[in-house]
């Protein structure tokens, strides 16, 4: 079995974030970067079907030098080589231009199952897995958190709201795009950051995958981002711990619930 | 002004009021309004939503589409665009509005942005806003051609409460999905039951290590007689079971009094949580999106904070 799976970078959980000086994005200098969580955990759905038997996990990103980084991350993790593609007109990519670029690396190879996390941590679009899907006209499945590989299919469970879960059965090939918490990340070994070194890192441009910059314009722009604007919001108490404390305690007994 | 489609939803065999909530914002924008919905036997349905705004209703009706499939209801909905040639397109943001979106938007090469909160008019063109990185900024966005597509945060608009007669037209579907559906079912609910609790204390992130809920938080949960809850991130790294989530995929709850303790809160925790009475935030980023849906709060260490509250509770109780 062969199996893409697809990755973003974004920027680290805990990196302070500011508003970049052209008022369209964040500031990207200085901070940490790290893999999304949600492509984490599609990473591990991959590599345990790759634990399991024959599977080859190929894993893909967009980006520019410091995605490397990343890549090497999974090929630690256990991926068996990666492709990054990057091309300075990608640098404002919408999600369907993101989906249009990975579409066109999946289909120089015969990707039986396509992994994505169901969105970013950045954006929070979740777009580009159903995207991507329908580019190469394989069926779907988002908000995964099961999965069951048996005869060319695969049993999957989707999140619903309010701890429904819809139970489908999806032919291979196919593209599931993995909700936070299906599985138990791995971490990179020692040993498999060693051999991460040594496995192909393929780097690709656009016209190497038969796309230019025109192909992939986007049509979703970032007019601007802001902070949010504080309605009422709480009142923020001030204070020592104990002071702190003894407030909140008055406004509990206050309701009654002391 | 947009001519828009809105695509309707029936959950649980009634409409969706994010449905009468797409109509609200179509509505509010001027322009011609028309729906589709898909369904099986939804006659009735169809007629509510016609009576309820939602214009002239395309009635998708076909035993294939008692499920959702991604298949059967991109092709539908493709099927009431080229009927239609709408400029605006509003789908819910619910899990089979995200899921069938973005796949129409392909098929279409189509403009597209996902859990808008707002739609203006600007200019002759369309201004769509967002939330981004989980809530901490919000984002103005503009989508170029025609048609767009654009899916709503489900409870961001109020419904419309208008009664306006429109009409019913059929809408002949043959719907074909290659994924087949075979059940629904319930998370193991276990026995941790938060919907009925009157004092919820929930932990996050922000307590760093699983240990930590039963060394800092569990005083203060046991002094108020409280039950408690995490956010999930907390649940996904497996520090406590998933009937201990509260959000959009655990538990929706509306306790008297929620203390949120090293929450951020991500929009799916606060749409579990916000129509609490009382909400009391901790939090040692003043900026946290859980401070603006909180009652109270305090930007300071957890860590000195909540032993300080369990005691002050105790004491308080004599």
């Amino acid at each position: 079995m062969k199996i893409l799976v697809c990755l973003k970078q974004v920027p680290h959980k805990d990196a302070r974030l500011e508003i970049g000086s052209d008022g369209t994005w964040i500031k990207e200098d200085g901070i940490k970067f790290e893999i999304n969580d949600y492509d984490n955990y599609a990473l591990e759905e991959a590599l345990r079907l790759k634990d399991a038997g024959e599977a080859e996990v190929v894993v893909a990103t967009i980006g520019p030098d410091r995605v490397t980084q990343s890549l090497r991350t999974a090929l630690g993790m256990g991926a068996d080589r990666a492709i990054h593609v990057w091309d300075d007109s990608l640098a404002n990519a919408d999600s369907l231009g993101i989906a249009k670029v990975l579409a066109a690396v999946a289909k120089e190879e015969n990707f039986d199952v396509v992994f994505c996390g169901l969105m970013s941590d950045d954006s929070n679009y979740a777009m580009v897995g159903p995207m991507l899907a329908q580019l190469l006209d394989i069926p779907h499945v988002t908000a995964v958190v099961k999965t069951d590989f048996e005869n060319g299919a695969v049993k999957v469970e989707k999140e619903l709201e309010g701890g429904t879960l819809e139970v489908s059965q999806v032919p291979l090939p196919c593209l599931l795009a993995v909700q936070t918490g299906i599985n138990e990340v791995r971490y990179a070994s020692l040993k498999g950051i060693m051999q991460a070194k040594k496995k192909p890192l393929d780097k690709k441009a656009l016209s190497d995958i038969g796309l230019d910059g025109a192909a992939v314009a986007p049509k979703l722009s970032i007019e601007k981002i802001y902070t949010p604007p504080k309605g009422e919001g709480a009142n923020l108490l001030s204070g020592s711990a104990d002071e702190i404390a003894t407030q909140m305690v008055g406004k509990i007994k206050e309701l009654g619930l002391l | 002004m947009p001519k828009t489609l809105i695509v309707g939803e029936i959950q649980g065999g009634s409409l969706r009021e994010s449905t009468l909530e797409l109509v609200a914002l179509a509505r509010g924008l001027g322009g011609d309004v028309v729906s589709v919905l898909l369904g099986s036997g939804i006659g009735g349905t169809a007629e509510e939503l016609s009576n309820k705004g939602g214009g002239k209703v395309l009635a998708a009706d076909h035993a294939g589409l008692e499920q959702y499939s991604a298949d059967g209801y991109a092709s539908v909905i493709r099927q009431a665009i080229e009927q239609e040639s709408p400029d605006l397109i509003l789908i819910g943001n619910t899990p089979s509005g995200w899921d069938v979106a973005p796949k129409l938007a392909a098929a279409l090469d189509a403009g597209i942005i996902t859990d808008v909160f707002k739609i203006e008019e600007a200019g002759g063109d369309l201004l769509f806003t967002r939330r981004l990185f989980n809530g901490k900024f919000d984002g103005q966005f503009r989508v170029a051609g025609t048609p767009k597509i654009a899916t709503v945060q489900p409870g961001a608009i109020n419904a419309y409460e208008g009664s306006d007669a429109g009409s019913v037209e059929a809408l002949s579907a043959a719907p074909e999905s290659r994924t087949k559906f075979l059940e629904l079912r319930t998370a193991a609910a276990g026995g941790h039951d938060l919907t009925k609790a009157e004092i919820i204390v929930s932990g996050g992130r922000g307590l760093g290590k699983p240990e930590n809920f039963e060394a800092v938080l569990k005083p203060l949960v046991e002094a108020l007689g409280a039950q408690m809850g995490a956010s999930r991130p907390v649940v996904d790294a497996g520090w406590l079971p998933h009937e201990y989530q509260v959000g959009s995929s655990g538990q929706v709850v509306q306790p008297k009094l929620y203390i949120a303790v090293g929450i951020s809160g991500a929009i799916q925790h606060l749409v579990g949580m916000k129509n609490s009475n009382f909400i009391i935030a901790i939090n040692k980023d003043p900026d946290a999106p859980i401070f603006e849906v909180a009652d109270m709060g305090a930007a300071v260490d957890l860590f000195e904070l909540v032993p300080a509250l369990a005691k002050a509770v105790a004491a308080a109780k004599g």
